[in-house]
């Protein structure tokens, strides 16, 4: 297990902070950069259950690099119609806290809201938790797995954004 | 006169005009939830979610909530989720397992028959007039059939067996239910969605619309494209689709003309390449996945012997009035199951469940359920762009003055015929809008069945 320096959880922050910025400024390849080639995206789903139940069959999301790509690609044809015009997406995190991991170099937990605003007035608020496992590249600090939890069982609209 | 005294000629579905004050007006909705959601039989489920006993999950029927469980002796019942006292909810959660429910206002408590088995201080307060019998929760009608839960409000409601024809049966059990190759498995857990638009809008889409395919979902057929071409093995973007073979695809009604029309789109027949592309990727997943596609194959031919020409799958479909069905044009794709749950005028709610064919090896069986989310679904690459165009459809037709002229549903109007007699059901050409005019015939003869009023 790797130890943390103070050093270290300033610089896994700074990536949260920045990638929530290239999100908001629709810079999507430079966010695909945060993440490493083997990452995956997971979006579980959030139910109320009651009693000992099965657990849900699938996630909502679970995306490889390359999936997270082929919806970077589907946007840029200019024909994705739930991003014409494209969301305006103000991601604010929060709570952060980085953590020693004994599966990769460091586990942050954060906690976002996220408002989603399209076309003259229809908006959705997006409100949730994220679990990564990040990972030191050549001195970088990348996204190695993320698991976001949105806090509703009733998605307000369908999901054209990333968290 | 208001819209559901003039229904007649607002819903003129056999020269494809509609209006579209079907999808807005306010007593019009009211009527439908009695007449159609109030009246018919409504899918709810499958009894995999609730395979044990003292299992249930919940759901509305229309607007009503309802509980389906399996009670103790293991028979699925139905019951409107509504204590008999004040009318509070008595069942919270989404799914789950009990042996009562007790209602969080006073405490009355229901068993799993729904009968009161508990009133706090019931000797103090209630006199000799008053009997528990009497006070249990509203049982509804619930028909299994093959595992597809329906539920019906109408106490009268004739067996669900007489409400679907013959055709749509045969289609249901050989091609959307699998009975040939053993039958589908249905996973845990709703997968829901707010939906801009009129449940019918949806409806329609999913009965026939393959029209919007091209358009709606350019931008993804594009990205698959280019991803292909970068040698991405992702599983949505190696999904097989008819397009990629270029074979003919035909559009299916069971129940044409009369009772309760199940449309099916993009119907293949020339089944030979989608096979070859199935077994290309059974190969590279393994031996054991090569065995199961060939004898899967061999059961369906069995199965379809003396029908001509044998079908191999269709990509999307709709029974009326509300149960989408997707992923039905090869075993590698997992099956979407929707409910378009009517919310209000100008908002539905899509449920979502996913099933795979119970003999599926593990292996394909991962890559299935990946193109049910990855595909139509919530936060997949197809829905949220059929959703964006209804909420445009919602902002663009909302003043009565937008709703003035009338709608066009004319696609092949003159030439919606049965092209295979050997077939069960009317299977025409694609696209068309056959299904749209089949739907609007049913749903006009149910809403004007004893008169316009709302009773």
């Amino acid at each position: 297990m790797t130890v943390l320096t103070v050093e270290d959880k300033y610089r896994i922050e700074e990536l949260l902070r920045r990638e929530a910025h290239l999100l908001d400024e629709r810079r999507f390849r430079e966010w695909l950069g945060l993440f490493t080639d083997d990452a995956e995206y997971v979006i579980p789903l959030t139910e109320a259950v009651q009693g000992d139940v099965a657990p849900a069959g699938h996630p909502i999301v679970k995306d490889s690099k390359d999936m997270l790509l082929a919806r970077v690609l589907k946007d840029e044809t200019g024909f994705s119609h739930a991003e014409i015009p494209t969301s305006m997406t103000c991601h604010l995190i929060s709570n952060i806290v980085v953590d020693e991991s004994p599966k990769e170099d460091a586990e942050v937990r954060s906690a976002f809201v996220v408002h989603q605003a399209r076309k003259l007035r229809d908006e959705a608020w997006w409100v949730g938790r994220r679990r990564d496992l990040v990972r030191r590249v050549d001195d970088e600090w990348r996204i190695a797995h993320r698991v976001i939890t949105l806090d509703t069982s009733l998605l307000p609209r369908g999901i054209s954004i990333f968290f | 006169m208001t819209l559901v005294e003039r229904l007649d000629q607002e819903v003129a579905w056999r020269r494809g005009e509609i209006s579209p004050e079907i999808y807005f007006d306010e007593e019009l909705y009211a009527l439908e939830q009695e007449r159609i959601f109030g009246s018919t039989w409504i899918p709810v489920g499958h009894a995999d979610m609730v395979r044990e006993p003292t299992s249930y999950v919940t759901n509305y029927v229309g607007e009503v909530p309802v509980i389906i469980l399996r009670d103790p002796a293991g028979t699925v019942r139905g019951f409107i989720n509504r204590c008999r006292h004040r009318g509070n909810m008595v069942c919270l959660f989404d799914r789950g397992k009990a042996h009562n429910f007790t209602c969080s206002y006073h405490g009355w408590t229901y068993g799993l028959d729904g009968s009161l088995v508990g009133v706090p201080r019931e000797r103090d307060l209630y006199g000799p007039g008053f009997h528990r019998a009497d006070w249990g929760l509203e049982e509804i009608r619930i028909a299994d059939f093959k595992g597809l839960l329906f539920a019906s409000l109408d106490k009268f409601i004739a067996p669900f067996e007489q409400w679907l024809g013959d055709d749509a049966r045969w289609w249901l059990e050989t091609f959307v239910l699998g009975e040939p190759v053993g039958g589908l498995e249905a996973l845990p857990g709703w997968h829901r969605y707010r939906t801009p638009g009129n449940w019918k809008l949806m409806a329609e889409n999913f009965i026939g619309d393959n029209y919007h395919v091209a358009l709606t979902h350019a931008s993804w057929f594009r990205a698959a494209g280019e991803m292909r071409e970068r040698g991405s093995q992702a599983a949505m973007i190696t999904s097989p689709l008819p397009m990629r073979t270029k074979v003919p695809t035909y559009e299916v009604t069971a129940g044409f003309g009369t009772g309760c029309p199940l449309g099916l789109g993009a119907l293949v027949t020339q089944g030979e390449a989608l096979f070859e592309r199935d077994m290309e990727e059974a190969k590279r997943l393994g031996p054991e996945v090569v065995d199961w596609l060939r004898y899967r194959q061999d059961r369906m031919e069995k199965a379809l012997i003396g029908v001509d020409p044998q079908p191999y799958g269709f990509i999307n479909g709709l029974l009326f009035p509300n149960l989408g069905l997707m992923g039905y044009v090869s075993p590698m794709i997992g099956r979407h199951l929707m409910l378009f749950q009517p919310h209000g005028t100008t908002e539905h709610e899509a449920w979502q469940w996913t099933m795979v064919e119970r003999e599926t090896p593990e292996v394909v069986r991962e890559i299935a359920l990946q193109r049910v989310y990855q595909g139509q679904h919530m936060a997949g690459v197809i829905a949220p762009d059929d959703v964006e165009n209804f909420e445009r459809v919602v902002e663009a037709m909302r003043t009565r003055r937008a709703q003035r002229l009338p709608l066009n549903f004319e696609v092949h109007i003159d030439d919606d015929g049965d092209e295979f007699p050997g077939l069960p059901g009317n299977v025409g050409k694609e696209p068309s809008e056959v299904n749209q005019r089949q739907f609007y015939r049913f749903w006009l003869e149910l809403m004007t069945r004893g008169g316009g009023a709302v009773s």
